[in-house]
This record gives structure tokens, C-alpha cells and sequence, in this order.
């Protein structure tokens, strides 16, 4: 880029200009874009994210006023938690779930509407309003409909069969969590998918039919390579999302029945603002934030295998 | 296509839709129901009689007008905010060449990976501390600068990605600098991607819970989720009714500009350029 | 914790002043002049806030130093975490209205400024609402709500399932769980509710207390130390209620939502100022005691104090009003809403005066007989975890074949470690 032969040749005057070269200018214009997100990483991410591991390092008790160095102590604790293994299981399971059902709905739901028929808009605003309903808003509401003679119960008896007591058994309340959660988001992967689908060349698709290739091999060899980008992205941020869900379950469940839908970061907010358990919660923060991170940077490895074309 | 065809799949629409559209529909019609409807068994998809008094308890319980003014302003701000922090960072990490880009981009990337459970405790301190406890400043700062921004930076960098490298270059033939390029060339064409990145942060800030419960402890500066949790008798019971209602004003709005708006409001998301 | 909040501190104002967003002025406080003070409370409810806001206009009157006061409802739901929260953050009120659930949790943390030398008349409270409260002697905060749990009676549905009302059975000395059950079956049978708990919708176990103290049983021995959830009392009182909900369907079962005040319940356990609720309601009510256990009578009470916080830099200030806040005149104020834990409060004659809604027997029987004798909820230090770890070992209970007493042992089994330990 710059060549330094040429720059010690010039003159001091016309120096000064010379060190403002066309990439320094850019250097500098790229740096001056990117300063606001970076104070606010450095302020708002990596300084409490670095207060949160020196917690994990002390036992705080809050109302006693005391803040101790324990050294490895708290994660010593978080190898021997008895809850761990229920708690992680939970995770996995909720994050499957959410993720699997959420990622096809959206894609079935997108190629549903992308079929030449009358009324999709409708159908497609249907789809998207509960991503508008506020969150809190739509829990209460589901809260209501779950309950043993509840909406969903009522609706089912229309259909002739006897619904279950939703919230209140182990496998359903998981699962009841999961559907409240897709119900209230997919339409927003949905319209991502429903775009990259439009974004197909259409003649692909009529040129694969004359070789006689069936729906499903068009879909698997046409349209999941040329949408893969947005796969990408779409369970990227469905997965971290997935291990955030907070409000669903404070709501609905607060963890039960049991332990059963007690995931990380509920047990977390648990063990940290419940319990008080301050030092132990920001181990437990740790560890969330270690799970997140690996399995981001696992898909963003996985991405060069599958995903058709990244510019 | 079929007409067999056509119809099967129009049913399965209508079926698959019971899901999306029920609870909201249950959500308004139970807030004029009295009480003993909401409990009734089967639901009542229509109301046995109107009654709109709970509207008018809303707003005696709590200064419910200021609460929808301070989350409306707070979003539109966060999003404007996160709009032009996002633009600027992501037009940078896609387009401009400067020593020690990715590793910055990986730094910034850690914002995406953090759960606002993990580092509330910390925030809360620094934020008591610089005397912003019990102002709005913590969800309008937090929102643009920190975690939550980093999807938006995400989204316009891959965007940013994906315009062809020739159109700057006829800028710069232009005589147009790195800056002006981006105000002038990039940033009008990235207005569908704009759109979707003002979605995602509005509904973002619109919904946030744990947050304002944390740092907000006054009636008046309280936002909407945290208030519809207040609608309990002095022993924490919900009045149901008077939650519903409160609830159906939330949501009702924001659905009514959505249906009015909503061709250029997806089209706006589904055209961000993120289909590679 | 200094050190860490500081370093935040420093590094976003200094980041602050140069983003120029300032606005942090007012943290500060002032030196001089008028010091404010903060109460956290849990009720938004009107009426009460009117009333505080009286009382502590009065005060300011006579004590320019203290500037404005304010009370901070936080909600019910989160409270004690958010309050903690707060704590944590180094925003700490002046003065917190503390659950009895976490009586023992900031009474024994030495988070509370001592009281007993500044209270008004502290003498005459009755042992039974301040022992909670009390620690080597010392009282760490005042019992301003001292509320004894009732049966509230829907008569209409008791009558038209054809069964005799509770006052009657109390007249004939038959008002037992017994009884009761029978009366909520015939309601049941007609396809309304039988008998509610309120708040207990099968997570929030303590309020179980107001049924197991008939039976005798404890969730642990008087020292915090040994679980007695596997108690032979308990299992009898457990089972009873197993019994009743699934057998007898005498009470809603699990997932049911109901609403005693909309008129779909015959009975509902509640706390006394509930009372409240009934006034527009549009069905015949009464108000009775807990019917007797095979241990005989019982009343059973739910607490709440209010603390002054040792963190506070305005903790002398802060006790000082809350001295006048709880004295004598202005506890019969507070009475109005809060049941005094005052002996000189506790007569049919004032309390009918503030609380309108009852008739003797009803203020005699359930208010002032219960908080003489009433026993208050469990509670031990470590509270949440334990209320947490006992919910989720207790929910296989709320199945229809559930083997109470192996339920029971496995309560036992995951708290035991956290009484003992």
C-alpha cells in the first residue's frame, strides 16, 4: 500500500498531504465510524462482562455488606450443584425445541405464503402480528389460555379431544413454553425466509422441472442452498435468543413444575437476584456466556461447509 | 395450481393461524368481559355483556398516559440512535480497510453472545454510581451503545457486504470522500436494510422487562411492560381485567399502524439484503 | 463491593463527560438543607399512599431538616428481589417495608438499624407479631401489618348446595376441615369452586401453613434445623388435602384459575384486609376463623415490618420518622388498612371504628383472637432458595396418584443440606 521509498523522498511541505494517502484517510474515516459502537462495547459489554467474572471470584452477601475474594471456590460449586445436571438437560432440551420448531415453522410458514395464491398478505400480517403484541402482554394472555380449562383445552374439546393440564406437567409445561415462544416470533423469521425465498430466480426452478426433478429434490438442491445465508443468520439468532428467554418463564412456570423448565439463564436469575447468591450467579453468567460463544462460533465455523456463498 | 389444491392449502392457513390470532383476539374481547366470563369454561369467544369501566381504572391506577409516553419516546430515540450507530459501524466493517478491523469486529461481536441477565448487576452499579439510577438514560444508552446494538451492526454489515464494490468506486471517480460515499452512495441504498434494523430495535426497546424493573423505581417513569404488571391489589393479586385492558392498549396500537403500514413495514424487513 | 463500583464509576463518567450526556448532577447528595428519605413499599393502592403522604406531611412540619419523603411502590411479585437488587446496586432505600418470608434473612444479616429504644411504647406490642422481628432481645424492624388469615365465605353458594353456613357450625362447635370439606363438596358437586387458597395456585406453599397448623405439623423444627416435612402430622395434613383435591374435588385442582371475589367459590383462605375486595361484591359474604384441626383451634398470621437500612447515610433521620410513622396515633390510622400489632389497637370497639367492612364477631374471632394467638408462616434465613427447592421437590404431590409420604421424603432430602449446612 504505501510505499515508504517514495514517502522519505518528499519533501517536508508537501509531506503532511502525502501522509494523509488515500487508505490513512480511509483508516481514519473507518476508525471515527466504528468509535461509537466501541466505547459502547468497551463501556456497556466488556467492562461489566469483566466486573461480572471478578464477581464470580468473591461470596457477596448483600445484606450483610460483605465482599470476599473465595478464589475458585464458586466454581467449585458450580461442578458440584446437584441442579446442574437437571439444569443443563432443561437447556438443551428448550434450546433444541425452540430452535428445530421455530426454524421450520418459519420455512414452512414462508413457503406456504410463497405460493401464487390470492390473500397471502393477509395471511402473512396473521402470521406477523404476535411479533408486535408486547411480551409481557402476550405471556399473561397464554398464561390464561394454558390453564386446565383455559382456551387451548376449550378450543381442543371443539376438536373432540380432552386437553392436559398444560402448565402443570413436566413434559407439557416445557413444551408449552417452546410453542408460546414460536408462536409469538417465528413471523419474524418467517418474512426473512419469505424474502430469500422471492430472491430464488424462478427459472431455476422451471429449468429443474424439466429435468424432471421433484418438489422436494428442487427444494433440497435449489432452495436450500440459495436461502442458506439467511438460514445462517436466522439460527444464529434464534439459538443465542433461545438461551436468553427470561420473561416466558418467570411468567409462566417460574421454573416448574419441578425442575423442568428451569433452563440456565432462569436458574441463573435465580441464584443471583432470588437467592442472593451474587457470586454464584456470576459464575453461573460465566458459564452461560462460555456456551453462547462456543456454540455461535461453531456455527459461524460450520457456515464454510454449507452455507452456498458468503461475499 | 388446483383448485383442490388451492383450497387444501387456504385450510391449512386458516388452521395454522388459530395460534397467531386467538390469544390477541382473547386478549380484547376478555377486556370488556366482566370478570366471572374470563374464568368461564369454555372461554366465550364473544362477550356476554360490554363493560368498558376497566378501561377508565387503567388510567386511575397508574399515570398510564406518561408510562405510553415514556416507552413510545424511548424506543423512537433508541431506535433513531441504534439506526445511525449500526449504519456507521457496519458501513465500516464491511467497506473500509483499517488495521485491526476483525479483531475489533470479534470484540464488538461478544455484545451478540451476552444474555442482559449477565451483566444487569454490574450495569446497575455503574449507572448508580454516575447518579442515572431512576432516569431513563440506562434503557436509552445500554440499547444504542452496548449488546442489543450489536444485531443491528451485524445486520447492516452484512448488507453493506453485498453492494458492489463499482458503484464506490464511480463515488470516488466522483471525487466524493470515504465519508461522503457513505452518507451520499451507501446509506440511501441501504434503506431497506435501515428498516429492518428499526424493527428489530423498536420491538426490542418496546418489549424490554428486566431492565426497567431494575433501574426504574417511580410510577411516572415507569415503561408499559413493567406496568402491566402493576395492576395488583395491595397483596399482589392481578386484577385480571384491568391487566387485559391495559395490556389490549399496548398491543392494539402498535397492530392497527402495522396493518396500515405493513406493506412497506415487511417489505422493508424482508429486502435488508440478507438473502446473501 | 466498594472497589468495583468505583472503577465503573469513574470510567463512565469520565466517559460520560466526554460524550457530554452528563445529567449524573443530581446524585449527590446535598450537604445541607432538607435530606430527603425513601421508603420501598409493595402497594401502589391510592388510598394507602394518600395516607402515608398525610403522615409524613405532618412530620415535615415539625422537622424542617427531613425534605421531601417518598414512598417507592415496587411490586409485590419481585419485591425482595428488586429491593436487593437495589441493595446490591448501592441504591439501598432509607426505610423498606420487609415480608415476613424474609424476616429472618435481613433481621439476621445485621442489614437493620436496632429500634427498640426509639419505638413508641414498644412494650405493649404483642409478642406474637414482633418475635419475628426480634434478635438477642433487639427489635430490628416495626410489625406495622399483622394480618390473620380467615375463611371468607361465599353464603349464597353455601346455602344454594343446600349446607348449613359456617357461623352455624361455629354456633354448633362443628366449624372443623371435616366440615368444611363436606360444605365444599355438595359446592363442587353443583359445579362451582369449593375451597381456594389464595395466593397458593400450588407454587407458593407457605400459605399451606393456614391448613397444617390444624394438623400440628411444621415445615421445620423451632431451631430451623431439621426438616419436618415427613412429619407424621404433615403427612396427615398433606394427605388430607391430596384428598380433597382429587378425590373429593373440594378444592380446584392445579391449572385451575378461579376468583372467589367474582362469585365462583364458596370459600377462599385469605388474609383479612381482602376484606376489601368485597365491597362491591354482589353476593352474600362472612368472614370466619380457619375451621379446627385434629389439633384443635389455631390462627395462623401473615407479617409484614418495616426496617430501617444500616446502609442508609440518613439512618438516624430515617429512624426517627419511622418512629413517628408507627406511633400510637398514627398506628390507628395505619389501622385502617394494616392490622395493629398494638395491645392498646386490638379492642372490637377501635378496630370496628377503622374497618368499616367487618361486624364484631367477625373483628373478635379472625383479627384480634388471631393476632394474639396467631402462629406466623414459616420462615428461615436462606428463605427463597428453600420456598424454591421445596416447590419444586413438593409439585409430584399435585398429581392424582401421588404417594404423599415418598413426596414428602423427598422434600426432605433436597432441603435438609440447606437448613443444616
Amino acid at each position: 500500500m504505501t510505499d515508504l521509498g517514495d514517502r522519505v523522498a518528499e519533501r517536508p511541505a508537501t509531506r503532511h498531504r502525502h501522509f494523509w494517502t488515500i487508505p490513512r484517510r480511509d483508516a481514519l474515516v473507518g476508525y471515527l465510524l466504528v468509535s461509537p459502537q466501541l466505547v459502547g462495547s468497551a463501556l456497556f459489554v466488556l467492562l461489566p462482562l469483566g466486573l461480572v467474572v471478578y464477581y464470580s471470584l468473591q461470596e457477596w452477601n448483600v445484606l450483610a455488606g460483605t465482599f470476599e475474594f473465595v478464589g475458585g471456590d464458586n466454581y467449585a460449586k458450580l461442578l458440584a450443584d446437584p441442579n446442574m445436571g437437571q439444569v443443563l438437560t432443561s437447556t438443551a432440551l428448550f434450546s433444541v425445541g425452540l430452535v428445530v420448531l421455530n426454524l421450520a415453522l418459519a420455512l414452512a410458514l414462508a413457503i406456504l405464503l410463497d405460493q401464487r395464491l390470492r390473500g397471502t398478505t393477509l395471511f402473512r400480517t396473521l402470521f406477523f402480528s404476535p411479533v408486535l403484541v408486547s411480551l409481557v402482554a402476550w405471556t399473561i394472555v397464554w398464561q390464561f389460555l394454558l390453564q386446565q380449562d383455559g382456551g387451548v383445552n376449550g378450543l381442543l374439546g371443539v376438536a373432540g379431544v380432552d386437553g392436559p393440564n398444560w402448565l402443570r406437567g413436566e413434559t407439557t409445561a416445557l413444551l408449552s413454553v417452546v410453542v408460546v415462544q414460536v408462536v409469538k416470533n417465528v413471523g419474524l423469521n418467517m418474512v426473512l425466509f419469505l424474502a430469500a425465498l422471492q430472491g430464488v430466480p424462478r427459472q431455476l426452478y422451471e429449468a429443474a422441472q424439466l429435468d424432471g426433478a421433484g418438489a422436494w429434490t428442487r427444494f433440497l438442491r435449489i432452495t436450500v442452498p440459495l436461502i442458506s445465508p439467511t438460514i445462517l443468520l436466522t439460527s444464529i439468532i434464534t439459538v443465542v435468543g433461545s438461551l436468553q428467554v427470561f420473561a416466558q418463564i418467570a411468567v409462566l412456570t417460574q421454573g416448574g413444575p419441578g425442575m423442568s423448565t428451569t433452563v440456565l439463564v432462569y436458574y441463573l436469575y435465580q441464584q443471583a437476584f432470588q437467592f442472593r447468591h451474587l457470586g454464584y450467579g456470576a459464575t453461573l453468567s460465566v458459564l452461560l456466556f462460555l456456551i453462547v460463544a462456543a456454540l455461535t462460533l461453531l456455527q459461524w465455523r460450520l457456515r464454510r461447509k454449507w452455507v452456498f456463498h458468503e461475499s | 395450481m388446483s383448485r383442490r389444491v388451492k383450497l387444501a392449502l387456504y385450510a391449512l392457513l386458516c388452521v395454522l393461524c388459530v395460534p397467531f390470532v386467538f390469544p390477541t383476539w382473547w386478549m380484547v374481547t376478555s377486556s370488556v368481559k366482566p370478570i366471572s366470563d374470563i374464568f368461564a369454561f369454555p372461554p366465550a369467544l364473544v362477550p356476554s355483556r360490554f363493560d368498558f369501566s376497566t378501561y377508565g381504572r387503567v388510567f386511575e391506577l397508574q399515570p398510564f398516559g406518561q408510562q405510553y409516553l415514556n416507552s413510545l419516546y424511548i424506543a423512537a430515540v433508541v431506535t433513531a440512535g441504534t439506526m445511525a450507530v449500526a449504519a456507521m459501524a457496519g458501513y465500516a466493517f464491511a467497506r473500509v480497510r483499517f488495521p485491526g478491523q476483525n479483531l475489533l469486529f470479534l470484540v464488538v461481536l461478544v455484545g451478540l453472545l451476552i444474555p442482559s441477565e449477565v451483566t444487569i448487576v454490574p450495569l446497575f452499579q455503574m449507572f448508580h454510581a454516575a447518579g442515572m439510577t431512576d432516569t431513563h438514560w440506562p434503557l436509552i444508552l445500554v440499547p444504542i451503545l452496548g449488546a442489543p446494538s450489536v444485531l443491528a451492526t451485524f445486520i447492516m454489515r452484512q448488507f453493506f457486504i453485498t453492494l458492489p464494490g463499482e458503484l464506490e468506486e464511480a463515488a470516488r471517480v466522483d471525487g466524493l470522500g470515504r465519508f461522503g460515499t457513505f452518507v451520499r452512495v451507501a446509506l440511501p441504498l441501504a434503506r431497506p436494510a435501515l428498516g429492518a434494523v428499526a424493527i428489530f430495535t423498536f420491538l426490542h426497546s418496546w418489549n424490554l422487562y428486566l431492565e426497567p424493573i431494575v433501574f426504574l423505581s417511580t410510577p411516572s417513569k415507569f415503561t408499559l411492560p413493567q406496568a402491566l404488571t402493576q395492576f395488583v391489589d395491595a397483596y399482589g393479586s392481578p386484577l385480571w381485567n384491568v391487566q387485559l385492558s391495559a395490556a389490549t392498549m399496548t398491543a392494539l396500537p402498535v397492530l392497527v399502524v402495522f396493518v396500515l403500514a405493513q406493506r412497506q413495514f415487511i417489505e422493508g424487513l424482508a429486502h435488508t439484503g440478507l438473502k446473501g | 463491593m466498594k472497589a468495583p463500583g468505583k472503577l465503573a464509576a469513574l470510567t463512565l463518567a469520565a466517559l460520560l463527560a466526554v460524550t457530554a450526556c452528563g445529567g449524573g448532577g443530581d446524585a449527590a447528595p446535598a450537604a445541607q438543607g432538607p435530606q430527603p428519605l425513601r421508603m420501598s413499599i409493595w402497594t401502589s393502592n391510592e388510598a394507602h399512599l394518600k395516607l402515608f403522604n398525610e403522615i409524613a406531611a405532618e412530620y415535615r412540619k415539625s422537622h424542617p431538616q427531613v425534605g421531601e419523603i417518598t414512598f417507592d411502590p415496587i411490586p409485590f411479585e419481585n419485591y425482595t428481589t428488586t429491593l436487593t437488587t437495589q441493595i446490591a446496586g448501592g441504591n439501598a432505600p432509607d426505610l423498606a417495608w420487609i415480608l415476613e418470608n424474609s424476616a429472618p434473612d435481613f433481621v439476621g444479616s445485621g442489614a437493620l438499624v436496632p429500634l427498640k429504644s426509639k419505638v413508641e411504647n414498644a412494650g405493649e406490642l404483642v409478642p406474637a407479631a414482633t418475635r419475628l422481628w426480634e434478635r438477642d432481645g433487639e427489635l430490628y424492624a416495626y410489625p406495622f401489618s399483622t394480618s390473620p388469615f380467615g375463611v371468607f365465605v361465599n353464603t349464597d353458594l353455601v346455602k344454594a348446595a343446600g349446607q348449613k353456613t359456617p357461623r352455624e357450625l361455629i354456633k354448633a362447635g362443628q366449624w372443623d376441615w371435616e366440615h368444611a370439606n363436606e360444605i365444599n363438596k355438595a359446592v363442587a358437586a353443583k359445579g362451582e369452586n369449593g375451597l381456594t387458597i389464595l395466593n397458593f395456585d400450588y407454587k407458593a406453599w407457605d400459605n399451606l401453613a393456614t391448613v397444617w397448623q390444624g394438623w400440628g405439623a411444621r415445615a421445620w423444627s423451632e431451631d430451623g434445623g431439621t426438616c419436618q416435612f415427613n412429619a407424621p402430622e404433615m403427612v396427615e395434613a398433606m394427605t388430607f388435602m391430596h384428598k380433597a383435591v382429587f378425590t373429593d374435588k373440594s378444592m380446584p385442582g392445579p391449572g385451575t384459575a378461579v376468583d372467589f371475589f367474582s362469585g365462583d367459590t364458596a370459600m377462599a383462605v385469605a388474609q383479612i384486609s381482602r376484606a376489601a375486595m368485597l365491597e362491591d361484591a354482589t353476593f352474600k359474604w362472612d368472614l370466619v376463623p380457619l375451621p379446627a384441626g385434629p389439633k384443635g383451634e389455631y390462627a395462623v398470621i401473615g407479617q409484614a415490618g418495616i426496617g430501617v437500612l444500616k446502609k442508609s447515610p440518613k439512618a438516624e433521620l430515617a429512624t426517627d420518622f419511622l418512629a413517628y410513622f408507627t406511633n400510637a396515633a398514627n398506628s390507628a390510622k395505619l389501622a385502617a388498612y394494616f392490622p395493629p400489632a398494638r395491645g392498646s389497637l386490638l379492642t372490637a370497639d377501635t378496630m370496628a371504628k377503622t374497618s368499616p367492612m367487618l361486624d364484631g364477631d367477625q373483628l373478635q374471632d379472625v383479627v384480634i383472637d388471631g393476632i394474639e394467638k396467631g402462629v406466623v408462616k414459616p420462615s428461615h434465613t436462606g428463605q427463597a432458595e428453600l420456598a424454591q427447592t421445596v416447590r419444586a421437590a413438593l409439585d409430584p404431590l399435585w398429581k392424582p396418584d401421588a404417594d404423599v409420604k415418598a413426596v414428602l421424603d423427598g422434600v426432605c432430602a433436597k432441603i435438609q443440606p440447606l437448613l443444616g449446612g
